[in-house]
């Protein structure tokens, strides 16, 4: 990487740049323009790349269909399974890279986790419905929080891992030498070395916890306790799907994501200038 | 070092280690133990019969012909999206190298179809690919040009699938190498520009190489992911035109959920497990074997 | 600093949500009782919805909570459950064809027991054809473990004004119609002339059905495969002929893409319509064709026509705790005061023949004779416990033919050998 691309960008730069945003942002595009049309401009047999009518009608029907307690469930779940995933796949991270347990558990353990991330989802179900059924832990947002734990663990424990391996050891061995115990290395070497990475993996997994279907739709019934996914497939029917509001509820979905990682980056990218000096 | 201070070294990282563990036993054991024993089973949920009939499913499906071919179609959707969402992530990880003007704006935005709900995301997808009334073909018509089938012709349905996967989580591939980059210090890139390296030299040679084990995780990550696949091909194709687009998952999902054969659900999962863990496998044991 | 930020992060996260869980309590009196009923989305959700607020305005002890689900998701849910044996569901919507196996299964309440306590017998007026298929074994003497709640039957739906342009208003058989087709074909660029369902397994099933029964063949006869006949070699060979005139991406093509082509007058055609799709077809702010559209029942050709019923059934899980009250909004459901409110107001097809002849109903949706025709001589898809395995196998080899990958005799050889295995 040469200075002429750290500090001075040239056209080549811009020019690829407009083009990969254009490429993402064309579907991006369609979905904002489809949750602006009426239903009728959305089914015409051309499609129209202005909508011809502006209206925000979608949006009303959306949040008339009172998506505020899904919301607010997806959030809860969200965070706090991440929370979870995030706090103690850091700690057993950790722990893996500098500690060597008995019978090669380092390895089976992470090979575990990911043998259990690989099952595709619907075999686990059946088993996972009897043992929540048993621990009582259905139709419970709590219930979820475990079950996303098949998940989100495992990207966490994996990625975290990662980062933790590619510290320097140096650091550790000197503030031992200077008397630091081991949970004063942990919070004050090891946590803010490996933040980016930690921080970088909280989105993957709010993501993952956010957006996840299948179990939500297995482990919850009643329907005040049902997360937004499950909502925005409402809006997909069998006979109909409503366009209008399912672009609009999808958008308005992301809409919590997206402040938590435009604030996260923001910080991250401040943070970064500093870098690891 | 005493003995003492050993002991007391090793409960702090038995401690810190036993929450995960825990959470990991009580989730798994019990799932993956009775996939394991019902993939030796004529188990159907519905009429809940059980009888052993040992490696009888394993035999009758790896012979069935859409399993096969669900297979074959699984592992090119693995590598090709998992090879392109790498690339790629690479590619934006060092367009996004340094400061620019706008930096965070465009950044959102190249990662915000990750944040997208998956259904959102494939019913957008399937009304562009509409070959009737797609803005795709619309557009390729504009330009005067034949229609593509994107979902409907056989030859090109997978790859179809493919984009929508490849679109949805490059960002993914991104971030987790862009986050490598950042924490590796600019000096060394510097170093290597004043030792007249150039940009391609530079970067074969010690981008990449220090990139390793991120670029090693997205692989291992998106492999794994990938051979998965499923929501994209229920909600875009159903597995066809044909058997085009079936994979293994679609398979699973089929035999498990819409006929409960649990038993032949159950021995397909072992075969994507078996596979998987031969690939995955591989990268595991980079990963591992990278000392510090 | 960095380790300021993510406590900061973490808190932001975590401190609102406990806040919201703790506040999920749920206020519960002790002589209440909550129905959780298992069902549909879309107009059928409506429908649910609209009889339960009946329903707890006449017993406002009783509550309601209702999953509105896709049929898929339905199934997944309620087997799961029911073989858990939970008893977390009061009420189940059913699709017929998956209702023998769970019938087999002994998940259900048997409804002959609870008429008899009560001293009643179900009412007359709801068809009979139909009421059958809620019993097992199957047949007019079966034990009752179901009541059917939306008549649901195959339609067959065509421009009338096209029809009429091209001198085809009176077909009669399917050649009629392919001669329709390759008219509209010459004479409307912008028109597609035949449309279905082309989506593997079900829909493309349900899609062929029709001309499959109108040419003679059968799928089970004494439950083994008749693919192989003569009969089903003619049907399938038409279906390829008239699917030419389908457009290019129909093998995509399912209920919503047919319903959106069919309210846009983009197709003329359409072999299989269902009441639940086409509720709003006459509503001029959702249809570009009122009153041009024709809804009929299917044409014959060897054999007169048949329609596909294609019903959903209520049911009660055995494992219930609220079996009497759920038995009781059941007999609420399926009356014809609150049948008809439904019909009006969803456009959800009845079960009762006194439905059926409501003048107002008929006005609103003119489909409403040949509806009740084809459930009162329409015939289910086969009684079988292999019907998912069964529609599989055709519906994805039935696709191959459609898209050139195998010939008719082809595809029909190979479901023959893949259904001789399943029924085995």
């Amino acid at each position: 990487m040469s200075n002429s691309t750290m500090h001075r960008k040239g056209p080549l730069f811009w020019i690829l740049l407009v083009v990969v945003v254009l490429v993402v942002l064309a579907p991006i595009y369609w979905i904002v323009s489809t949750s602006v049309k009426t239903p009728t401009e959305n089914i015409l047999p051309t499609p129209t790349l202005f909508p011809h009518k502006f209206t925000l009608s979608n949006y009303e029907n959306v949040i008339r269909a009172g998506i505020f307690t899904n919301f607010f469930n997806s959030l809860f779940v969200a965070a706090v399974s991440t929370t979870i995933s995030l706090s103690i796949s850091f700690l057993a991270a950790y722990a893996l890279c500098r500690h060597k347990f008995p019978f090669r558990l380092n390895n089976i353990f992470l090979i575990w986790v990911l043998a259990v991330k690989i099952l595709p989802p619907i075999v686990l179900a059946i088993p996972l419905y009897t043992l929540f059924t048993r621990a009582g832990l259905l139709n419970s947002l709590w219930g979820l929080v475990i079950v996303y734990q098949v998940y989100t663990l495992p990207y966490c424990l994996w990625i975290i891992f990662g980062f933790v391996k590619a510290l320097p050891i140096e650091f550790e061995q000197a503030a031992t030498i200077d008397g630091a115990g081991h949970l004063k290395i942990l919070t004050s070497i090891v946590l803010p070395l490996t933040s980016g990475g930690i921080i970088a993996t909280s989105i993957f997994s709010i993501i993952i916890a956010w957006n996840e279907f299948l179990f939500a739709l297995l482990f919850i019934r009643t329907p005040s306790r049902l997360t937004l996914p499950l909502k925005i497939v409402s809006f997909i029917g069998e006979y109909e799907t409503l366009w209008g509001e399912l672009m609009a509820i999808g958008l308005l979905a992301t809409l919590p994501i997206l402040l938590f990682s435009g604030y996260v980056y923001k910080r991250l990218t401040h943070g970064f200038a500093l870098g690891l000096r | 070092m005493t003995v003492l201070q050993r002991v007391r070294r090793d409960s702090f990282y038995y401690i810190i280690f036993a929450p995960a563990f825990l959470v990991i036993v009580f989730l798994t054991i019990y799932p993956v133990l009775s996939v394991l024993i019902n993939s030796l089973f004529d188990y159907n949920f519905l009429s809940a019969d059980k009888e052993l009939i040992g490696f009888e499913n394993f035999v009758k499906i790896i012979g069935e012909a859409i399993f096969q071919r669900a297979f074959l179609n699984t592992v090119i959707f693995s590598l090709v999206a998992t090879t392109a969402e790498a690339t790629l992530g690479l590619i934006l990880a060092l367009l996004f190298y340094g400061r620019f003007a706008g930096k965070r704006a465009t950044m959102t935005a190249v990662i915000f179809p990750m944040m997208l709900s998956t259904m959102v995301i494939c019913a957008i997808w399937k009304t562009m690919y509409h070959h009737d009334i797609g803005v795709l073909n619309y557009l390729i018509g504009v330009l005067g040009m034949e229609p593509v089938g994107w979902l409907t012709n056989k030859r090109v349905a997978l790859f179809s699938v493919m984009i929508v996967d490849i679109w949805q989580w490059t960002p993914f591939a991104f971030i987790i190498i862009q986050a490598g980059l950042n924490s590796v210090p600019p000096e060394l890139f510097e170093a290597a520009g004043i030792d007249g390296a150039g940009y391609f030299r530079t970067l074969v040679h010690v981008t990449i190489p220090v990139l390793f084990s991120q670029i090693l995780m997205v692989f291992l990550l998106r492999t794994i992911d990938t051979f998965r696949v499923f929501d994209k091909v229920y909600a875009l194709t159903q597995g066809g035109p044909g058997n085009a687009t079936e994979t293994v998952s679609y398979f699973v999902y089929r035999e498990g959920f819409s006929f409960f054969n649990i038993g032949r659900a159950s021995a397909a999962s072992v075969y994507v497990l078996l596979v998987i863990s031969i690939i995955a496998g591989a990268y595991i044991r980079r990963i591992l074997k990278q000392e510090v | 600093m960095r380790r300021v930020m993510i406590f900061t992060v973490l808190a932001l996260l975590i401190v609102p949500s406990m806040l919201y869980a703790r506040g999920q309590s749920e206020p519960e009196g002790p002589e209440m009782v909550t129905l959780t009923i298992a069902g549909r989305d879309g107009a059928y959700g409506d429908a649910m919805q609209l009889a339960a607020d009946a329903y707890s305005a006449q017993n406002p002890n009783v509550s309601f909570e209702i999953l509105k689900l896709s049929g898929s998701s339905l199934l997944e849910q309620t087997v799961v459950d029911l073989g858990s044996g939970t008893g977390t569901y009061d009420l189940l919507m059913i699709d017929d064809p998956n209702a023998p196996r769970m019938m087999q299964a002994g998940w259900l309440a048997d409804l002959d027991k609870l008429y008899a306590a009560r001293g009643e017998s179900p009412d007359p007026d709801l068809i009979a054809n139909v009421l059958q298929l809620g019993r097992h074994p199957y047949g007019p003497d079966g034990t009752l473990y179901a009541l059917p709640h939306v008549g649901n039957v195959e339609l067959f739906a065509y421009r009338r004004d096209l029809a009429e342009k091209y001198g085809h208003s009176s077909a009669q058989t399917w050649s009629d119609v392919l001669a329709a087709a390759k008219d509209i074909a010459a004479g409307e660029p912008d028109v597609t002339p035949i449309l279905f369902r082309g989506s593997k397994g079900n829909p493309i099933v349900t899609g062929f059905l029709p001309i499959y029964w109108a040419f003679g063949a059968e799928i089970l006869v004494d439950g083994r495969p008749a693919f192989d006949t003569p009969q089903a070699l003619n049907a399938l060979n038409f279906f390829l002929e008239l699917a030419a005139y389908a457009p290019e991406g129909v093998s995509m093509y399912q209920s919503a893409q047919v319903r959106d082509a069919l309210y846009s007058g983009a197709a003329a055609i359409v072999i299989e319509v269902w009441p639940g799709w086409i509720g709003q077809l006459e509503n001029p702010e959702v249809s570009s064709v009122v009153g041009k559209v024709s809804v009929a029942n299917h044409p014959g050709q060897v054999e007169a026509s048949s329609s596909l019923i294609g019903v959903w059934l209520l049911g009660i899980p055995k494992d219930s705790e609220n079996i009497d009250t759920a038995f009781d909004f059941l007999q609420f459901i399926t009356s014809a005061e609150v049948q008809r409110d439904i019909a009006m107001e969803t456009g959800i097809p009845p079960t009762r023949v006194s439905v059926h002849q409501d003048a107002a109903l008929i006005d609103k949706y003119p489909w409403y004779p040949p509806q009740l025709a084809g459930l009162q001589g329409g015939v289910a898809r086969p009684r079988t416990d292999y019907w998912g395995e069964i529609e599989t196998a055709f519906g994805g080899f039935l696709q191959q033919a459609l898209i050139g990958d195998l010939t008719a005799e082809e595809a029909l050889a190979e479901i023959q050998k893949k259904v001789e295995e399943i029924v085995r």
